[in-house]
């Protein structure tokens, strides 16, 4: 019984898990109103964005690197759906000029990390200013309305299956199918090497320039869909749209499981990382605790989640020295 | 590689001379006193910080959360004076909640041993937390005049606003504990190889707690002079300042690895970049070309050094060859 537990928090995602469990229910038994359809819907809306991008950030973080860029991409891209689209153009058409503008960031940051070998943090902040500074540019004080959002995408932001909002399940199924890729794919499997060890990875023949090009090409496409899912989320997008999403991204990923130290995480973490902190700004809310505490909350909850996280490998590991010895 | 590098920040003295006089040329408003006095006055706060950021990101960690303490620590001061406490006191207490802040990080990532980048994320929006927390929605705008014109009027018989002083100071400060003291050694020594700083005796835990607090009170100092340059505390300030600073520090010629770095490049980065966006507004480009030419000049601080390093490595194949 033992074992099994000790395994059980072993595995990183399941204290985020217990957490957001232990979160709904007290709050669902001081606030019944809390645990209701429309309660789930909210958190379900607020978190779909995020955990899109989640897939992207976690290749990232994965292969100890990190992608500021995510929030103006997906500002963008959203802005510039609706406006192809305000243009007259298919839902189709908007869509491939999302997905190229991402394409084309991811492999712009993915170059200049993976073949110049230039520090990730760097690079993507300074696309993060350039792909906001040409986002303002061709914006301007211009703001996407509803009747210029395509229709399609409007519908999946108003309406849920079953309660579940159309964006969630479509975010849901892309954490799902990354989740799959990072468990079973050999190139995804080799992020994690690169992480856990750069220089080994390399000798050990992984192919470190192409793994980590097409990672940061993968955050820029999955970013470029995350503007999709933030325009038929809002109905509207400016030059503001985006705004900061980069470090709530990281945060999530970072509370679900996904070290900034590289080599451990898994994408469905960082679901579980960005429903728990919905969710406590959402509790906060129906206890009556004042909005403005709900930042400093999150705060408290990031960094606990890492200490917690850093005491358990901490516990864990000697332990499983000990059992591969006997 | 150091070369490649100490090379850049000769580069951006270069640069920065040749904006002045690009910039006088194209624009008669450029080149005169209280644009000058301008100029300074937009860039205080990011000098101020750039120091201590210098610092960590040469001993290998970083500071995320400074916009929000410098917020904090304005808001602490707005918060407390609004409650009638006098101002001299006031200003105390920013100053020990921006140190207060630092320690907090410090300890985390040295006797947690956390990430600093993770740790000062979620640092980050705990002290943004808080200020909304101390404020509300209510920015405290009844300061006292005879402080808060420190903050708009220039130094008397000069053009030269009164943060000036506070950027020589702790700018000499800065350059002579990086480069001529035993402090600065250590930070390098930690920055490069932080096994062998260990080994070799260095408190490299004390150490960057030492770091971690310094930035923490020099963003007090910096919410104070930005509480005094606005005349108001309000709970959203200094938004986002975190990646301006590090964008100067890198573009300054220090190493994002750690181990790289010399102060003067660092100051000499920041004015330039206050003086290339002074250029460009005076000349009417918009904003929007703002970020993009500082999110290029960023991206051009890594890359041209990196381009130098390969193109030498390269010689150096050839000529091996050639012997060979």
């Amino acid at each position: 019984m033992k074992i099994i537990l000790s395994r059980l928090v072993a595995v990183r995602e399941v204290p985020v898990f217990l957490a957001l469990l232990l979160v709904l229910i007290v709050t669902g038994i001081a606030n019944p109103q809390f645990v209701s359809a429309s309660g789930a819907q909210d958190i379900f809306l607020g978190v779909a964005v995020i955990a899109t991008l989640c897939v992207g950030q976690t290749f990232v973080i994965t292969m100890r690197h990190i992608d500021l860029s995510v929030g103006s991409t997906a500002g963008f891209t959203a802005y510039m759906i609706g406006k192809v689209s305000g243009d007259h153009h298919g839902l189709g058409i908007s869509l491939l000029v999302a997905l190229a503008i991402g394409l084309l960031v991811g492999a712009v940051n993915g170059f200049l990390v993976a073949y110049l070998r230039l520090p990730s943090l760097v690079v993507t902040l300074a696309s993060l200013w350039i792909v906001r500074g040409i986002f303002n540019q061709v914006a301007g004080g211009n703001t996407i309305t509803d009747n210029q959002v395509p229709s399609a995408l409007g519908y999946l932001g108003r309406h849920s299956f079953a309660y579940i909002p159309y964006i969630f399940i479509i975010a849901f199924a892309l954490v799902l199918f990354a989740s799959f890729i990072m468990h079973s794919s050999r190139p995804a499997r080799d992020l994690y090497a690169m992480g856990s060890n750069p220089p080994a990875s390399e000798l050990a023949g992984i192919p470190v320039i192409k793994r980590t090009f097409f990672a940061f090409l993968a955050s820029g496409a999955v970013s470029g869909l995350g503007g999709a899912i933030l325009l038929a989320r809002f109905h509207s997008a400016d030059s503001n749209s985006g705004l900061g999403l980069e470090l709530n991204v990281i945060a999530a990923c970072v509370v679900g499981g996904v070290a900034v130290a590289g080599g451990v995480g898994t994408p469905y973490g960082a679901l579980i990382g960005a429903l728990l902190l919905q969710s406590i700004t959402q509790a906060l809310g129906a206890l009556g605790v004042s909005q403005f505490w709900q930042l400093a909350v999150n705060g408290v909850l990031l960094i606990s989640a890492i200490s917690l996280d850093r005491y358990l490998t901490l516990r864990i590991k000697p332990t499983r020295i000990l059992r591969v010895k006997s | 590689m150091k070369r490649a590098i100490f090379g850049w920040d000769k580069g951006i003295l270069v640069f920065l001379v040749l904006t002045t006089i690009v910039g006088s040329f194209v624009t008669p408003y450029f080149a005169n006193a209280s644009n000058f006095s301008f100029v300074i006055q937009d860039i205080g706060e990011f000098m101020l910080m750039a120091i201590p950021m210098t610092f960590l990101i040469i001993a290998g960690e970083i500071d995320l959360s400074i916009g929000s303490t410098i917020c904090l620590s304005s808001a602490a001061l707005g918060y407390s004076y609004r409650q009638g406490i006098p101002f001299w006191l006031c200003l105390v207490i920013a100053l020990v909640v921006g140190l207060l802040c630092g320690l907090i990080n410090g300890i985390l990532v040295t006797y947690f041993g956390l990430q600093s980048l993770a740790v000062t994320i979620g640092t980050l929006a705990l002290y943004r937390g808080l200020c909304f927390v101390l404020l509300g929605n209510q920015p405290v705008n009844q300061m006292p005049l005879s402080y808060t014109d420190l903050g708009s009027n220039s130094i008397p018989h000069t053009f030269l606003p009164y943060v000036t002083i506070l950027i020589f100071i702790f700018g000499a400060m800065g350059w002579i504990a990086l480069h001529y003291s035993r402090l600065g050694r250590w930070t390098f020594a930690v920055g490069i190889n932080v096994e062998a700083a260990k080994f070799s005796g260095i408190p490299v835990m004390r150490l960057k707690l030492a770091l971690f607090a310094m930035t923490g009170l020099m963003a007090g100092v910096a919410g104070i002079v930005y509480t005094f340059r606005f005349a108001s505390a309000s709970p959203d300030g200094a938004t986002g300042y975190e990646l301006s600073v590090i964008a100067s520090v890198l573009f300054g010629g220090v190493s994002i690895a750690g181990g790289v770095g010399t102060m003067w490049g660092v100051l000499a980065a920041v004015l330039e970049l206050g003086v290339i966006r002074s250029v460009l507004q005076l000349i009417n480009v918009s904003a929007n070309t703002l970020l993009v030419v500082s999110g290029g000049l960023l991206l051009l601080s890594v890359a041209v050094p990196r381009a130098i390093e390969i193109s030498r490595s390269r010689r150096k194949l050839v000529s091996i060859e050639k012997k060979g």
